[in-house]
């Protein structure tokens, strides 16, 4: 482990020798491996990994999208693996934003409407002030009644954002959000992201395969066969792809 | 994956399983009954054979036209002619009369609940005692055994009965098998038979016969018999042999197996239908959800020829399995309205289902008929589908415009209107004017239904206004999602149109006919007191003994009494028949405001008076004075005078005549209707006196009818309240009838909304990921089907009120006066179909709620 003075800060959410199997016997895959890890609040983590490593499954346990098979998933004070189905789905609502890699926003509904969604569904107005601040940050004001098959694919991705950041959750996973846009879009929504953890103090986990994307973080885990290998503070393009070159030899 | 590719093959299974059960149900119907009828009509030869074995010729009066017991009767001095010619053995006169009901043990009259009751002579040629002997003396009758043993009759008690004249009391002296020695083969109607002369005392038929039954004697040929008889009678009779009879009989039987067929078949028309709309939804839907895959095969190479035949084959496949499916259904059908039928009191003889090639032939059209022609819509579509379409994200299928819809609709409805018009109007046949009619049914709908897309946009974000402000999130994605696809919105609630559309238009015509009856007993009818069989159902109006009117008219306190009978077909003029009804017209006008628009009813020599409601005035050209040549059923031709044209039918109907002259050319005395006025009452002092005036003539009245238990008396309050009712549960039978198509157009909604769910999988995963709660997904869902089902409630419903309007504003006046809409009613019917969109939400939101978020979010 790196040493960090971030380390001081207090954990937004944190697995705890997590693991988590699918299918059993000969076909049996061990996607996370007791996984130990924190996420430090106002901090934005990338985790970078082979394709299979199990970062998709770490954020959908963590975001309480899936259940762990072993070990603890905690949010705040919150472990997830003690809660029911209905008590995860008010967590998701309330205590976590998510941004899927694409279409995560639902058609009929316009840009704004997908933002205040999840207040909508738990039928509160929401903080209009923060609302409108999140979208002035998406750079989005004047597009807002737009439905979402007239918006680009950044400009979806940002309203993505603007939702996981509208109800001021914990802590906000992403999963590859620019895996699907070109390097000047994704500089778009990195930079919003950015400016999220900067100004307004909200925590990001975000996966990628991309060091330039994962270059925007504070801090960047490594994950290889559902076990975190290595973390990496404050790093540039170059320094991950070092460390990359590192771990596949 | 596999569990991706398991759940989508799960996906197509309900949806295979939903089309092809929409196929099943209207092969289901087809096959049915076609079944039921051939069975009956082949187990009625066989009963007609039976009959009519139990004479080798039998003599009777000629008839053209007219009820069978219209006929008129073959006099004692022909029948002892007949006697004399040589090779006659034995000669076996009959006679036979309706409205013989036989009163129970408990004072109650055996009434079947829709075939008649009736009276002969005892026949021993087709009557087989099997217990006690036949009738011999006056005071003796013998029932037949299931009417016996059904209502537990006993030999050697005496029972009351009443006859066409009056009630007296006969002693069951024997029990019989009718048809054949050793099985009854009865229908469900009461036989109760006498001694021939004292059938013919207590039936009225003076002293002459229906029929005459011939047996040849020995060594004699039946046609060399036959044609001598023709001789010795001449003109005016006819001599048939056992085959011919048999043969007729078998007629009269098909008449009714016939009504029963067009009936079943109306309801496989309106299933078949209906799942014609729900297939062709479905198709469009399933093509609209292959987009991609399909622009994936015309991208590989495909042709678009490959692409829309796969998208037929399917349907065709969905076809023959529902065809096998429904013929095998059909069947069981076939045998549940056979066990209904016998529940409901119409015992049908045993015997084998006949399952006719024409039936399996007709089955197969049906299936694979409504398969094909419903996926050609979508095979042309996917057809269309270009190779980009696999690489677009967004593609979807070219909607048909505006403009387009606009026409193509309003053609198809106007093309139907027209059709339905002259399906209505035109003097036709029955058959084509069935065909007019369906065909014009079906164009008008199909162009609703081409229009009806442009409109449901607007009318579910209307309708979904209220779901919105009430129910949050979730009722907005409802709303918004019925929205979504008007064309699916109005297919899917199309299917519930159809069905309520039907039962509106019968409400409407109902409601109408229920005011102009309520009407007419308010303005046209002036009497005190109604008398009337006690018989309520679905039969012809049974008529009771003339003797009760006779009593009535006797008692102290009674003004006048009036008299009504009726005949179908009961004279013919210009070669067709008239129904006709009689009554003493010097006094009816007293009785009865017809508004007379010129002449007067009572202004005539009774024997030769007519008088006529204005239409058939107007389509025969006369007017008051001229002169009309009838015929009656006995072959008898008489000049009329008319003596007063009317303008409301509601009580003599077209055609009018005196009861001295209808009882010149019939022997059937039973009455169907009375009325009564009390005497003094427009003298009394004050309405206390006139109330009491009336109560002691109804508490007189009342010890009368005590002695008759099929008769009964009413005021006008009482008679308008029965009537009333008789229509609303008529209507009722027909509505629910018709609300079957419910159940297939609920299937159709499940249908829809699980194939639109499973195309929102991946929407619904991200609605779960943000926090939405499996209730709220599911009360999304319900809304969603409630808003689409109340707009096809609210569409059948406006399409069948303005339906019933114009029906009863075509149907003569005659008939219907009033245009009346049970608001009530149709509310009624816009929730029950709110509800029925409902119960179809709860598998496709169950569904729905138990979809794996993870799976979900990664189908595309
Ligand atoms: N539903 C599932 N059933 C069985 N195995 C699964 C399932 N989901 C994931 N896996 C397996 O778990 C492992 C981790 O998968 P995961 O999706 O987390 O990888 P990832 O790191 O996100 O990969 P990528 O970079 O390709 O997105 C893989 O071996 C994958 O095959
Ligand atoms: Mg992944």
């Amino acid at each position: 482990m790196t040493a960090s003075p971030a380390q001081a800060l207090a954990t937004a959410a944190r697995a705890v020798a997590a693991s988590k199997i699918y299918g059993s016997g000969d076909t049996e895959v061990r996607a996370l491996d007791a996984i130990d890890v924190d996420f430090e609040q106002g901090r934005f983590t990338a985790i970078m990994g082979p394709s299979g490593s199990g970062k998709s499954t770490l954020m959908h346990c963590m975001a309480g999208l899936d259940t762990v098979t072993s070990g603890q998933v905690i949010i705040g004070d919150t472990d997830l693996t003690t809660l029911s189905e209905k008590d995860l789905t008010l967590l998701r609502r309330d205590n976590v934003g998510f941004v899927f890699q694409a279409y995560n926003l639902v058609p009929t509904l316009t840009a704004i409407e997908n933002i205040t969604l999840p207040m909508d569904l738990a039928g509160s107005a929401g903080d209009t002030a923060w609302i409108d601040e999140v979208v002035g940050a998406t750079g989005l004001t004047d597009r807002v009644k737009h439905r979402p098959n007239e918006l680009s694919g950044g400009q979806q991705q940002r309203v993505a954002v603007a939702r996981a950041l509208a109800g001021r959750p914990q802590i906000i996973f992403a999963d590859e959000p620019t895996g699907n846009v070109d390097s000047n879009t994704a500089g778009e929504i990195l930079g919003f992201m950015r400016s999220a953890v900067d100004q307004m103090g909200q925590t990001i986990v975000m996966v990628t395969h991309d060091p330039v994307a994962a270059s925007y973080a504070d801090r960047v885990v490594f994950l290889v066969d559902g076990k975190i290998v290595d973390e990496l503070a404050d790093p540039t393009p170059q320094t991950i792809r070092d460390h990359m070159t590192r771990l596949g030899a | 994956m596999f569990k991706l590719a398991l759940r989508s093959l799960i996906d197509k299974k309900l949806r295979f399983a939903l089309t092809t059960l929409v196929v099943v149900i209207g092969v289901m119907f087809v096959v049915g009954s076609f079944t039921l009828t051939d069975s009956l009509r082949s187990t009625f030869a066989g009963l007609a054979e039976d009959i009519a074995e139990g004479a080798d010729l039998t003599v009777r009066v000629d008839q053209s036209f007219g009820g069978d017991f219209d006929r008129a009767t073959v006099p004692a001095a022909v029948a002892e002619r007949i006697a004399g010619v040589e090779g006659v053995g034995r000669v076996q006169p009959e006679v036979a009369a309706i409205n013989v009901f036989i009163i129970d043990g408990d004072g109650e009259p055996i009434r079947p609940p829709g075939p008649p009751a009736l009276g002969f002579s005892f026949n021993p040629g087709a009557f087989f005692i099997t217990e006690g002997r036949q009738p011999a003396a006056p005071g003796e009758f013998a029932a037949d055994t299931a009417t016996a043993a059904g209502n537990g009759l006993r030999v050697g008690e005496t029972y009351e009965i009443n006859g066409p004249l009056n009630a007296e009391p006969f002693e069951l002296v024997g029990v019989f098998n009718f048809g054949a020695p050793d099985s009854h083969t009865g229908l469900g109607q009461t036989m109760a038979a006498f001694e021939l002369h004292e059938a013919q005392r207590f039936f009225g038929t003076q002293d002459g016969y229906q029929e005459i039954g011939v047996l040849v004697s020995a060594g004699s040929e039946i046609p060399e018999v036959q044609a001598r008889l023709a001789a010795e009678l001449g003109d005016g009779y006819s001599v048939v042999t056992a085959e011919v009879a048999a043969a007729e009989q078998e007629e009269d039987f098909n008449e009714v197996v016939d009504i029963f067929n067009t009936i079943l078949l109306v309801f496989a028309f309106i299933a078949v239908f209906v799942s014609t709309f729900i297939i062709n939804n479905t198709f469009q839907i399933i093509v609209g959800q292959r987009v991609r895959e399909i622009g994936l095969w015309r991208a590989i190479g495909a042709t678009p020829r490959q692409v829309s035949r796969s998208v037929i084959t399917e349907a065709a496949i969905v076809g023959v399995v529902s065809t096998a499916i429904g013929i095998g259904l059909g069947l069981v059908l076939a045998l549940v309205l056979r066990a209904i039928l016998d529940l409901i009191g119409f015992p049908l003889p045993p015997g084998p289902l006949t399952l006719q090639p024409r039936t399996v032939v007709l089955a197969m059209v049906v299936g694979l008929g409504v398969t094909t022609i419903s996926s050609i819509g979508p095979a042309v579509k996917a057809r269309r589908i270009s190779p980009v379409a696999a690489l677009t994200q967004d593609f979807r299928l070219g909607a048909t415009g505006l403009r387009r819809r606009l026409i193509a609709g309003g053609a198809a409805f106007a093309a139907g209107v027209v059709a339905l018009a002259a399906g209505m109007t035109g003097g036709l046949d029955t058959t084509p004017r069935f065909v007019l009619l369906g065909v014009g049914a079906v164009l008008a709908f199909v162009g609703i239904n081409i229009v009806s897309p442009v409109f449901a946009r607007p009318a579910a974000s209307v309708l979904g206004r209220p779901v919105r402000a009430l129910f949050g999130m979730p009722g907005r994605l409802a709303s918004d999602n019925a929205a979504r696809s008007p064309r699916r919105t109005a297919s899917t609630a199309g299917a519930l149109m159809i069905g309520l559309a039907l039962m509106g238009l019968a409400a409407v015509v109902g409601e109408s006919l229920k005011k102009t009856f309520v009407n007419i007993i308010e303005n046209a009818v002036e009497a005190d007191y109604y008398i009337q069989s006690a018989a309520t159902g679905f039969g012809p109006p049974a008529g009771f003994p003339a003797q009760v009117a006779d009593e009535i008219e006797a008692l102290d306190g009674i003004d006048s009494v009036v008299r009504i009978q009726f005949a179908f077909g009961g004279l013919s003029v210009d070669s067709e028949p008239r129904d006709i009804v009689a009554t003493d017209m010097a006094l009816a006008d007293s009785h009865f405001d017809s508004q007379v628009s010129s002449g007067d009813i009572a202004g005539g020599d009774p024997l030769t008076a007519l008088a006529l409601h204005s239409d058939s005035a107007t389509s025969l050209g006369v007017v008051v004075g001229d002169t009309v040549e009838a015929t009656f059923p006995d072959n008898q031709t008489e000049t009329l005078t008319l003596v007063a044209v009317y303008e409301d039918a509601a009580i003599y109907g077209n055609w009018l005549i005196d009861g001295a002259l209808w009882d010149r050319h019939f022997n059937r005395n039973d009455l169907a209707f009375a009325s009564v006025r009390v005497a003094g009452l427009s003298g009394a002092a004050d309405e206390s006196q006139q109330a009491a005036l009336l109560a002691s003539s109804r508490a007189a009245i009342d010890d009368v009818i005590e002695r008759y238990p099929t008769v009964k008396v009413e005021d006008k309050a009482e008679f308008r309240q029965t009537q009333e009712a008789q229509i609303t549960s008529f209507i009722r039978v027909i509505e629910v009838l018709i609300g079957l198509s419910f159940v297939i157009a609920l299937i159709g909604i499940i249908n829809t909304l699980s194939l639109s769910v499973f195309e929102r999988t991946h929407e619904i995963g991200l609605l779960r990921s943000v926090g939405m709660t499996r209730r709220q997904l599911r009360r999304s869902i319900y809304w969603e089907a409630l808003i689409v089902a109340v707009f096809g409630g609210l569409l059948g419903v406006t399409v069948g009120t303005v339906f019933g309007v114009a029906t009863t504003l075509a149907l003569p006046d005659s008939f219907v006066q009033v245009v009346a809409v049970p608001w009530l009613d149709l509310v009624v019917f816009v929730a029950i179909s709110a509800v029925a969109g409902l119960l179809a939400a709860i598998l496709p939101a169950v569904r729905a709620g138990r979809m794996n978020i993870l799976d979900a979010i990664s189908h595309e």
